[in-house]
């Protein structure tokens, strides 16, 4: 694989600042009380010492971790630098539930105070990449969001932090642009003193946080108000940075200003609509939004086994901190995707709850790129919202996976359609598989296809032997399950006979076995059922005869039909095509052939004769609806003629339009 | 307005003819939409109610629309958008994207199309930015954004259906079909194709996720309702500006004239016999419209039949009357050629053989040519596709020795010599004798 960067990268040193002041003899590792970093070629050296806020290399260039320092420590050989810090969360990194929790709208800069145990707290000094930057005097309200059993009773704190202006030049932009802006007056008074000394200031008791959660309530007005954007960081705007006072005495957040830029990528939507949509009106109109396949259902019935191994899997994996592979087949509209939302709805809920560790869930899907390579472009994406080449997010992504990161959580890649991802070389297969076995990559990837022998049909060894041999086939469903799904989706609404339902559920399971199908068959039997009596409101169950008439519409062959509605010529002309077969002894023959038959059959039928370009034109004409294959139009005359359909059925048709 | 009325009752007979050119070229050329679909009531009531339900209640659908060519699918379809537009909670809220499969060939163009005709963000003026990858994110992303009750229905029309079932892995079906079936903006995809085994063509996880509603308009047209077709296809519109023309115009195209002349039912008859689809009767309509003249304000019987001449007419009877003799002489070796060998290729030179001999045995009026000036008149039969070389390496074989087959069947041959002007005697007899 290609690595390049596009940025320069710069070699850091990185020194002890004087001797080492402790030594624990159990660990056998010496205490140090400063860190100088400097970067190669250049004179400016930076210390960092315990208490201050630094930046920690991540997994993304434009966003470093933040962490507070609390210890330095390295080995006998003086060879290992390592450092204690105390995690803080960025908002794009805490999750969406969490932050339903906060029950405000948190500013975009605000960190948040990590207290989670899924991370490592112990980090490679080298890491460090700078002093969290900003001049002046900011307040970081720590909000403890990581308690298990978070409730208004958890103490908060408040920090105040004085930090020195530090902005290191191999920052990219928007770190670079990182400012703090003084949030009361107070502190903005207050020198700005070099010392990077941190104290507790204020600690609120629970009574009051109470207090203040009330407080907020009314004045929950839009963001742009209590935040108010850097622009109109005149006098004008007091009266905004007096709100956000009041906020930030209450509700205690930590801001690290940046000039927002405009977005990158436009987030795009289709336009919204005027009139609201309507809601269904009468029993068939809510069948037939229950019964489309879009409705989410309340539950997934007939799947309970598959589920369970499924929910097992992840769950162990996200338990453990491991990576896995597993494998799903079945034939499309079986609910293999739909049994993996599934798991994955109730493992977030799980992990709401504090059940299991958090875990993010990433879904693409081979059929959604056009190019199998677009697979890293768009799972490094939904990782960490970057838009970078193809072959530049599998560098990052193979970073990512391979290397430790100190604060990982699993993720759970469903990598659906699988079989259009195969290359030749086959290496996004390899890597997608290859990385769960990396140590630190804590990867779970589910695969979905249709055929069952993939692995052994289409990957060669080295891929086959890492997706590993947890497999699972969907079964298609029978007619049973059929019917508890259509019944477990109406969920008591009375639109159906029961006969009608076992109907469908019989044919569609002797067919496929694909609930889509079933589930669009009474679709269309609803509909049946509503037009076939006058009034709509008066129609009544949906009956035998009108799934009767959605399975013929359906399943039903058009070419019978087609061969009656066709015009008297076209009719001779296929007859004229089997007679001719007939004499040949072949399924085939050329126009010519069978335009002397088309002659002698119009003869006999007391017809005009035609033309032969009238003949080809009815010839071309059968060809386009594809009752005749046909050769290129251009061999004229010599183009070889053969049926699409049996010549059964043809003169099956051509039998009862005569008679 | 009812005075101007009167005054224009008697407009000249020459802007009486513009003017009825004016409306019916643009009903047979255009493709101007009839009130009402004519035979298809039934698929016209399926088709409206399912897009009046994508549009009011933001039911996702897919439906494909099969019939042969000339059908009316079209035609269909269009009178149900017109019909849908006119309702006034509709007209804004539906989004249509038309889509050609001959037009979007590939999926990067019809992705280009879909975004730049539903207006995304990343459209500026006529160009959509962004390479295939972006834009395929960018609108699934702009899809999977909406959902039923809030955003504005998306009707995605696919002509020539089957020609998108060719594109790469039909990505553009999959993710249309899979919006379509999922809780994401409500679209609707129609399809439009003449193709029955359409179904065929989709890939398994395609066709899964289709809904499998399929529209056929299969005329089963009756002859009767064939002339009626043909009346009102001729008939001027009730708005036109001079009464008593209009009165004149449509008695010239009742029933009783018609009946009168059997030729011409006769005609019409051979007519709805080859095909019953509008789009030939138009031509011949077109046909006989172009006759009428301020001197002959009315179409007669005989343009029909005129006009239906020039339509049944075989192509290739044209050319043969343009060749000369010993091009016709050449033709008539190979049709000998062809009797002898049932069918088998024949080169120059046999044909030649075949020409020296008659020229030998019978003829009397046919000088001897010099064998350059037959290969070159063989050349101009070959120029003109009367006959067809059967190899494809030309470059090895002698120009002599190439393997060509005959283009012509024998009736089209002596039909031809039947018509020719001034064709030798000996020429005709040596074409209708059994063996050169």
């Amino acid at each position: 694989m290609v690595r390049y960067f596009t940025r320069l990268r710069m070699r850091r040193i990185y020194k002890w600042g004087g001797r080492p002041y402790i030594f624990d003899r159990k660990l056998k590792s010496y205490g140090f009380e400063y860190l100088n970093m400097s970067v190669e070629g250049q004179e400016a050296v930076t210390t960092v010492t315990p208490g201050q806020y630094i930046l920690i290399e991540g997994n993304d260039d434009e966003y470093p971790f933040v962490a507070k320092l609390l210890k330095f420590f390295g080995d006998e050989s003086h060879k290992q630098k390592k450092a204690l810090v105390q995690w803080f969360l960025r908002l794009s990194e805490v999750p969406q539930n969490k932050k339903l929790l906060l029950g405000r709208s948190p500013h975009p800069q605000e960190i948040f105070y990590y207290l989670g145990r899924a991370c490592d707290n112990e980090i490679n000094a080298e890491s460090i990449l700078a002093q969290c930057p900003g001049c002046g005097i900011i307040k970081i309200y720590c909000y403890p969001l990581f308690l298990h059993n978070f409730d208004a009773e958890t103490p908060q704190w408040a920090l105040e932090v004085k930090v020195e202006s530090c902005v290191p030049r191999n920052m990219t932009r928007q770190t670079a642009l990182l400012n703090t802006r003084p949030l009361n007056p107070e502190a903005s008074c207050t020198n700005v003193s070099g010392g990077n000394t941190v104290q507790l200031t204020n600690k609120v008791s629970p009574a009051r946080h109470k207090k203040s959660l009330e407080h907020e309530k009314p004045s929950k007005a839009p963001p742009s108000q209590n935040l108010p954007n850097p622009d109109d960081a005149g006098p004008g705007s007091n009266s905004g940075l007096e709100k956000e006072l009041r906020n930030s005495v209450c509700f205690p957040c930590f801001l690290i200003q940046v000039t927002p830029s405009t977005p990158r990528h436009a987030t795009p939507s289709i336009p919204s609509r005027t009139v609201p949509a309507r809601q269904p009106g009468n029993i068939l109109e809510e069948a037939r939004a229950r019964l489309h396949v879009s409705s989410v259902p309340e539950s997934l019935p007939c799947r309970e086994q598959e589920f369970q191994d499924i929910y097992n899997f992840v769950e162990s994996k996200v338990m453990d901190g491991t990576g896995g592979c597993m494998y799903i087949s079945g034939v499309p509209g079986t609910g293999k995707t739909a049994t993996i939302h599934e798991v994955i709805r109730c493992l977030q809920h799980a992990s709401d709850m504090d059940e299991i560790p958090t875990f993010r869930f990433i879904e693409i899907n081979g059929m959604k790129m056009t190019d199998p390579h677009q697979a890293y472009v768009q799972i490094l994406q939904k990782l960490t919202d970057q838009k970078v080449t193809a072959d530049h997010a599998a560098a990052l992504l193979e970073k990512r996976f391979s290397n430790p990161a100190p604060k990982k959580e699993t993720t759970v890649l469903l990598v659906d359609e699988l079989d259009l991802l195969w290359t030749r070389k086959q290496n996004v297969m390899y890597n997608l598989f290859d990385w769960p076995t990396r140590r630190h990559a804590r990867l779970v990837v589910l695969t979905i296809a249709n055929t069952m022998d993939l692995p052994e049909r289409i990957m060669i060894n080295r891929v086959a032997s890492r997706l590993g041999l947890t497999r699972m086939s969907f079964q298609p469903y029978s007619f049973k399950q059929l019917q508890q799904i259509i019944t477990s989706r109406l969920n008591k609404v009375k639109a159906f006979e029961e006969d009608a339902l076992q109907l469908v559920s019989r044919k569609v399971a002797a067919l496929s076995g694909d609930a889509r199908r079933c589930l669009d068959i009474c679709r269309r039997a609803t509909e049946i059922c509503e037009h076939s009596t006058s009034h709509p409101s008066s129609a009544g169950l949906v009956r035998m005869n009108h799934v009767m008439e959605a399975l013929d519409e359906m399943f039903s062959s058009s070419y019978i039909t087609a061969i009656r509605c066709a015009s008297l010529q076209e009719q001779l002309f296929l007859r004229a095509v089997i007679a001719e077969f007939r004499r040949l002894g072949l399924e085939e023959a050329t126009f010519q052939q069978v335009f002397v038959q088309h002659r002698a059959l119009s003869r006999v039928e007391g017809l005009q004769p035609i033309s032969v370009s009238e003949g080809l034109a009815v010839c071309q004409r059968l060809g386009a609806c594809r009752l005749l294959l046909l050769e290129a139009s251009r061999l004229d005359m010599l183009q070889r003629v053969r049926l699409n359909v049996s010549q059964d059925d043809v003169l099956y048709a051509l039998k009862a339009v005569r008679d | 307005m009812s005075k101007r009325k009167v005054k224009e009752t008697h407009m000249p007979v020459g802007e009486c003819i513009s003017q009825v050119q004016m409306i019916l070229r643009e009903r047979f050329c255009h493709q101007r939409l009839p009130e009402k679909p004519v035979g298809m009531e039934s698929q016209h009531k399926h088709l409206l109610e399912l897009l009046r339900r994508t549009a009011v209640h933001g039911e996702s659908n897919s439906v494909l629309i099969v019939g042969p060519r000339g059908s009316g699918k079209t035609m269909l379809l269009n009178c149900v958008l017109r019909e849908l537009l006119e309702v006034k909670d509709v007209n804004k809220n539906v989004l249509p994207v038309h889509l050609n499969g001959l037009l979007q060939t590939d999926d990067r163009i019809a992705l280009k199309e879909i975004t730049r005709q539903l207006n995304l963000e990343n459209v500026v003026g006529d160009k959509v930015f962004g390479s295939f990858a972006e834009n395929l994110a960018f609108l699934l992303e702009a899809l999977k954004k909406g959902d039923r009750s809030s955003s504005r229905p998306v009707l995605f029309i696919l002509d020539e259906f089957d020609l998108f079932a060719h594109h790469k892995n039909q990505t553009l079906l999959y993710n249309l079909l899979d919006v379509s079936q999922s809780a994401q903006a409500p679209v609707a995809v129609i399809g439009l194709t003449c193709r029955l085994d359409v179904l065929e063509l989709l890939e398994k996880r395609v066709k899964s996720r289709f809904s499998h509603r399929q529209i056929h308009l299969l005329s089963s047209l009756s002859f009767i309702q064939y002339l009626d077709n043909v009346r009102s296809q001729l008939s001027l519109p009730q708005d036109f500006p001079d009464t008593n023309f209009y009165d004149e115009w449509n008695d010239g195209i009742k029933v009783r004239h018609f009946s009168s002349y059997p030729q011409l039912v006769d005609v019409l008859q051979r007519h709805y016999n080859s095909s019953k689809d509008f789009r030939s009767l138009h031509l011949l309509l077109m046909l006989a419209l172009s006759r009428v003249s301020a001197s002959k304000p009315a179409i007669k019987p005989t343009d029909l039949l005129e006009a239906s001449r020039v339509c049944m007419v075989d192509s290739k009877a044209n050319i043969l009357h343009g060749l000369s003799i010993l091009e016709l002489c050449l033709i008539i070796a190979m049709k000998h050629l062809n009797d002898i060998y049932e069918g088998e290729p024949f080169n120059f030179q046999m044909v030649h053989n075949e020409f020296k001999k008659f020229l030998q045995r019978k003829s009397h009026s046919i000088h001897n040519f010099d064998k350059p000036v037959v290969i070159k008149a063989f050349e101009h039969l070959q120029q003109l596709e009367l006959i067809k070389s059967m190899d494809s390496s030309t470059a090895k074989i002698q120009k002599e020795y190439q393997l060509m087959k005959l283009l012509l069947d024998h009736s089209q041959i002596m039909e031809a010599l039947q018509k020719y002007p001034q064709c030798p005697t000996d020429v005709k007899q040596w074409a209708m004798s059994a063996f050169g």
